[in-house]
């Protein structure tokens, strides 16, 4: 019985999770040579997103934002998806940890 | 490998802080040596740990396998943060005890719990940070570059020790009563940007509301994004614009634990 409860609860996270993913609009975000490409990414305003981060190395990278509360280690050549949820106007930083002095970006929503 | 050597330092010297700071207290307070030999045994627990934990984060590929691993990873701030304020909680008490002789009251099973806290937080502190320490070495010797790899790691990991050294060297300088003060205040400093860090997490991935975000903006005065600023705010739980959900946390926890470091003393 707890089996069966867990699978349905199981099911019903999988479902809600796929239902987020079609109804947000998706930016990608490129980290390469400790940099990112873009630098600066326009995101709507007040409106829930993805943001798809590959890192094309070389070496390791660590997308980091304090303001924006999002951290996210990547090894070389793999790609990771953030969920930013609804932002106010304005402009919030990120940097890549692992190349604190070339990789510095910013998100700007409008 | 100048860039390694700062990565490498600052992820970590934080376990090695909590070692250098735990290594102090108990060479002050423990003759026996059983304490320093569960630091050890943690120390090397966790360096075992990391190398797991940075080897999953990185045959990850799904998403659900690294939100399970994202939880995991809160999760193990929340435990290490409230691990650590109880052991400072437990050496307070512990402390007052051997300043007081009565090192006979202290029964075995309250020393080997203690003791078992000291290895637990010991190697929660090297798991946490050695994962990407473990992922970042692995992505430099992707590179190729291995001699830039090797000199800018050990560099780094020998900085991080001497840093934690030194700081465990200038609090054994100390007499026992200011040691013991010292050494608890930056634990729960520690502890308290451990707990942030946790919040972080839960508000970034929007299981917790944040109530009002950003309360202020304090960037001008000191940008939690720049080098110097971000290892503040990894080291003491700073944020330049941090979340009401945050702030209130911190609160409480600092509520929490003045009220029972009160209460410890008077018992």
């Amino acid at each position: 019985m707890k089996h069966a409860l867990n699978s349905v609860v199981f099911a019903l996270f999988l479902a809600s999770t796929a239902a987020l993913a079609d109804d947000m609009p998706t930016y990608k975000l490129l980290m390469k040579d400790g940099r990112f490409y873009p630098e600066t990414l326009e995101v709507p305003a007040l409106t829930r997103f993805r943001l798809e981060v590959k890192n094309e190395g070389p070496g390791a990278t660590e997308f980091e934002s304090l303001e924006l509360k999002k951290e996210l280690v990547l090894a070389p050549g793999v790609t990771r998806s953030l969920v930013f949820y609804p932002m106010k106007p304005g402009t919030y930083k990120f940097f890549d940890d692992f190349h604190p002095e070339t990789g510095q970006g910013r998100i700007v929503a409008k | 490998m100048g860039n390694a050597f700062f990565v490498v330092w600052r992820e970590s010297l934080e376990a090695f802080l909590i070692a250098g700071i735990l290594y102090a207290w108990l060479k002050a307070n423990d003759d026996s040596g059983s304490g320093r030999r569960a630091l050890f045994l943690g120390l090397a627990a966790g360096a075992g740990l990391a190398m797991l934990l940075g080897w999953a984060l990185l045959t990850v590929q799904d998403e659900l396998t690294g939100e399970a691993l994202d939880m995991f990873q809160t999760a193990t701030l929340f435990v290490a943060a409230g691990l650590i304020t109880q052991m400072v909680l437990w050496m307070r008490k512990h402390g007052r005890q051997m300043k007081a002789r009565l090192h006979a009251d202290l029964t075995a099973a309250a020393e080997k719990s203690g003791h078992l806290g000291v290895a637990v937080v010991a190697a929660l502190a090297v798991a946490r940070e050695g994962a990407e320490t473990v992922i970042f070495l692995y992505g430099m010797a992707q590179e190729g570059d291995l001699n830039a790899l090797l000199l800018g790691a050990l560099a780094g990991f020998a900085g991080a020790g001497a840093t934690a050294w030194l700081a465990a060297k200038s609090l054994a300088r100390l007499n026992i009563g200011l040691l013991l003060r010292l050494s608890s205040i930056l634990l729960l400093v520690l502890a308290s940007a451990l707990l942030i860090a946790a919040i972080d997490r839960l508000l970034g991935a929007g299981w917790l509301p944040p109530l009002l975000d950003p309360v202020w903006d304090s960037s001008a005065l000191l940008d939690d994004g720049t080098k110097a600023g971000k290892l503040i705010a990894d080291f003491s739980g700073y944020r330049a614009r941090p979340a009401l959900t945050s702030l209130l946390a911190w609160a409480t926890y600092w509520g929490v634990v003045i009220f029972a470091w009160r209460r410890s003393g008077r018992g």
